[in-house]
């Protein structure tokens, strides 16, 4: 009886943390929601090791010799950005550590938040990548026409990549697909716009539209989790921050270059 | 102050775009907008006054970090939620962008320029951050040994 709740007390440790890796949580974040919600069941001894890529958890207890150490790795395959969840297992953590909620409770309520849906697509793509896109252009010294051609390009761009994302295609060429729609909706826009009588900078407009696929934050959490020690996480991050890069840019590249070859378009 | 104005009206507005994207818990969506905001008109004034791009963004990252720490007391949310939508505004896109774009036109020199800077920048968002994430682990940890 006690081994069976032992080991689904570390299961389920284990998926409060799978779920928060999955969304995008800081590294301390998981090994320290792994680390109280086994201390709170009477684990004198947890340790947890948590990378992008994987989680290994080992507890052990005290006094009971005939028991063998436990440990666990569970491999993470694909990661995205889904604040809300992570908010959600915080709180359930801080919940599950101060009352003494039963483990099938528990298991519920992290499979509910597992199961909590994003937004859906349109409002994701005309709120998320329209409007950050389009106020970015503004941000960046564009005008009126770049905000709006930065709008169309900037949902395009997000309608795109949640379409790729539902077939579950590489992530690589997704991101490729990503630039070159951004660039290849910005080049149309800028060949519409003379004949409404306007002057629309290309380059603001796919700034604005990629904005959305950039690796900002990943790279700030390379970053940061390098200064605070964790030295695998923090390379593990910038491979994924120079990947994602990479590929916008090879996207965006294929495109542009395309342009000036065909159509004898120029930038700089 | 018009210019100060209308840049944290765009900047509040396109850390919320951030938010829906990242799925930001939907009670926190004002608050995300206004770290943003804020960081944003003060990495502009701090700009104008200094010249230095990348201690502009130190010292609005701190102020980030600052109000982030404060909103996740009051909510008890992950600070998280506060700082990745408040930090897009800062975080290097355009340089990222102009570093890739330079190295596809074949100019290195540039790409060295955009790339380093863009570096520079993410170093200092990094490095205000957790900054202030440390001293308050600290307060916590001291808070604790002394009960």
């Amino acid at each position: 009886m006690v081994s069976v709740n032992r080991k689904k007390t570390l299961i389920m440790a284990l998926y409060a943390g799978e779920i928060m890796l999955k969304s995008g949580a800081e590294t301390y974040r998981v090994e320290d929601t792994i680390t109280r919600l086994c201390k709170s069941r009477n684990f004198p001894y947890v340790e947890a090791y948590v990378t992008p890529t994987g989680i290994f958890v080992s507890v052990d207890s005290k006094g009971e010799s005939q028991d063998e150490i436990v440990t666990y790795i569970k491999r993470i395959k694909s990661r995205g950005i889904n604040l809300n969840k992570v908010a959600e297992v915080n709180n359930f953590s801080r919940r599950f550590v101060e009352s003494n909620m039963p483990l099938d409770e528990a298991f519920a309520t992290l499979k509910a938040i597992d199961n909590l849906k994003p937004f859906s697509q349109h409002v994701d793509a005309l709120l998320g990548g329209g409007l950050s896109g389009a106020f970015f252009a503004l941000l960046f010294g564009g005008n009126l026409p770049a905000f709006l051609g930065a709008f169309i390009a900037g949902s395009i761009v997000s309608y795109t990549l949640s379409d790729l994302a539902k077939t579950e295609f590489p992530p690589f060429l997704s991101n490729i697909c990503g630039g070159s729609v951004a660039a290849l909706v910005a080049i149309i826009l800028s060949y519409i716009s003379p004949l409404i009588n306007v002057n629309l900078d290309v380059d603001i407009v796919i700034t604005g539209a990629i904005m959305v696929m950039v690796p900002g934050v990943a790279i700030t959490n390379a970053v940061r989790d390098s200064i605070a020690g964790d030295l695998v996480s923090g390379l593990a991050r910038a491979a994924e921050a120079i990947i994602i890069a990479t590929s916008i840019a090879v996207g965006v590249g294929f495109i542009l270059k395309l342009w000036q070859i065909v159509l004898g378009g120029s930038l700089l | 102050m018009m210019e100060y104005i209308t840049n944290f009206i765009y900047a509040y507005l396109s850390t919320i775009g951030f938010a829906v994207l990242f799925n930001v818990p939907k009670s926190s969506f004002i608050k995300s907008g206004f770290v943003g905001g804020l960081s944003w008109v003060i990495y502009i004034f701090t700009k104008n006054l200094s010249g230095s791009i990348v201690g502009a963004t130190f010292v609005a990252s701190l102020v980030i970090a600052i109000i982030g720490e404060i909103f996740a007391i009051i909510d008890k949310n992950p600070i998280t939620v506060y700082i990745i939508p408040g930090i897009i505004p800062l975080v290097p896109g355009f340089g990222l962008y102009n570093t890739m774009r330079s190295i596809v036109d074949r100019r290195f020199d540039l790409a060295a320029n955009h790339g380093t800077e863009a570096l520079l920048i993410s170093v200092s968002i990094a490095g205000a951050l957790v900054i202030v994430l440390s001293i308050n682990s600290y307060r916590r940890q001291r808070q604790r040994l002394k009960q």
